[in-house]
């Protein structure tokens, strides 16, 4: 069967930005599974009803994976269905991708493209771009996400049961390795960048305050913080020990005499 | 802040919300750009910008990570971007900075609130497909679509909630401390930046620091640093 001639793509490409939708503990992603692969099993129905109503009970069942990627899963296993393999060998298929796609797409998207498109959003606030900045960072972001998601559901839809071969693809080799290094260069830069631009007016014009002693107590207060909450970081997040500080801090400006 | 304010506001926090887990993923529940959002929504996105950035070092380690438990900075960052923009009006001097301080205190306990609300709806979700089981395992697609409809409202519920809750008790809050705030400006600024930047840091270091992205890491901040003082 070919790419083009699969029915149901375009929706199933969109349903597939709402894969976890119906997000549980129990099925996780296997609700919006199932409803993203539904138009693509819909040539089942022709041959009976039986097949397509096992097929969906089948795809609607637990599933785990990263949601940009889980397109590749939703693809090959639409292709499974629809050349007649076993269902046990689909169930098998579903099980084996949950820990490659999940590990693939956490460190692809969540520890690098992410981190990457924040820094580079911030680099451009910092250095002016204003809401440009905001753009550029959605923008980024959301065309390796489309990207992704196409490619994945193309890619799954081509391989069928051989889709291990679809996750050796080189160019998602050479993502992988590149992504962590650019996110790091790009959240490291953006840092000192985004105190730079706070202090000096954040770019509205207005010096709010004597540039220097702000500048060298928030890089002081920032090592003190940032050290204390690495330290205690197995017990609390940095954010709850940002909670505990900014509520004390404001009950002393409240009572300050 | 008039009523269609309240309901544009809640309107773009409902958006953010849902953007987070259930559709589209898109990445505007950034405080980036969900708060820059909420200060555009008032007439003033350059405020909006500046709480999005100061909220976003905060952010960095969120990672909306499978069932891991995680804040919900959408709906908070729209209406603390709308917030601020709101008290900063026309002229922004250094009396915004005790607004800021505690409208970020608002905004990350309203996150906080945000983790155990979507722990709820998950729960909701789950008993949900536990009442449609028998259809499901009989292949009735109406029950997908049932059960994909039924999260996308209690998410959006849950968003607006969340929105509502930073907006208002959370922007009553935000003008009474703000306002009986006695101590010099520059204390508030210097906590806010020393705090976001703490946790900015601290954040990025657990989420790159390992291995060789940590010499980049360095490497970055270094180049950073550089840049700056080129800049300054």
């Amino acid at each position: 069967m070919t790419w083009r001639g699969a029915p149901g793509f375009a929706v199933t490409a969109a349903r597939l930005f709402a894969v976890q939708s119906a997000w549980s503990y129990e099925r996780m992603l296997g609700i919006g599974f199932g409803h993203a692969i539904e138009p693509l099993l819909r040539p089942l129905r022709a041959q009976g009803g039986a097949r397509y109503a096992e097929a969906l009970a089948r795809q609607s069942r637990f599933f785990n994976a990263h949601p940009f990627v889980a397109s590749i899963a939703v693809g090959a296993a639409a292709r499974a269905e629809l050349d007649g393999e076993a269902p046990e060998r689909i169930e098998r298929l579903r099980a084996a991708l949950c820990g490659p796609l999940g590990a693939l797409g956490d460190r692809l998207i969540w520890a690098g493209w992410l981190p990457a498109c924040v820094g580079v959003g911030l680099l451009l606030v910092a250095v002016g771009a204003g809401g440009w900045g905001v753009a550029a960072f959605f923008a980024l972001f959301n065309v390796v996400r489309v990207g992704l998601l196409v490619w994945g559901l193309h890619a799954g839809w081509r391989a069928g049961m051989r889709v291990a071969g679809a996750l050796a693809n080189p160019f998602l080799q050479r993502g992988l390795e590149v992504v962590g290094p650019l996110a790091a260069l790009a959240v490291g830069a953006a840092l000192p960048a985004v105190l730079v631009w706070v202090v000096r007016g954040a770019g509205m014009g207005v010096a709010w305050s004597v540039a220097w002693p702000p500048l060298i107590a928030a890089v002081a207060g920032a090592a003190v913080f940032a050290a204390a909450a690495h330290r205690i970081g197995t017990r609390l997040t940095a954010l709850s020990v940002a909670i505990l500080v900014l509520g004390v801090v404001v009950a002393g400006g409240e009572l300050w005499p | 802040m008039t009523g269609g304010e309240i309901l544009g506001v809640t309107a773009v926090g409902v958006l953010a919300g849902l953007d987070l887990v259930s559709v589209p993923q898109a990445m505007t529940a950034r405080p980036l750009v969900a708060a820059f959002a909420g200060g555009w929504l008032m007439g003033h996105p350059a405020v909006g910008l500046l709480v999005g950035v100061i909220l976003e070092l905060f952010a960095l380690e969120t990672l909306p990570v499978g069932a891991a438990r995680y804040p919900d900075w959408g709906p908070p960052a729209v209406a603390t971007g709308a917030l601020v923009a709101e008290r900063a009006g026309t002229t922004v001097a250094a009396g915004i900075w005790p607004v800021l301080l505690v409208a970020v205190l608002v905004a990350a306990l309203a996150a906080s609130v945000g983790t155990w609300s979507m722990h709820l709806v998950r729960h909701a979700n789950g008993a949900a497909i536990r009442r449609y089981a028998d259809r499901l395992e009989r292949g009735d697609p109406k029950a997908l679509i049932a059960l994909q409809a039924g999260g996308f409202v209690r998410d959006s519920g849950r968003s607006a909630a969340l929105t509502l809750l930073t907006l208002l008790p959370g922007g009553v809050v935000i003008r009474l401390l703000s306002e009986s705030w006695r101590a010099p400006a520059v204390v508030a600024e210097g906590i806010v930046l020393s705090v976001a930047l703490g946790a900015g840091v601290c954040s990025a270091w657990r989420l790159l620091g390992r291995g060789a992205t940590a010499r980049w890491l360095c490497a970055g901040l270094v180049a950073g640093c550089v840049g700056v003082l080129l800049w300054a």
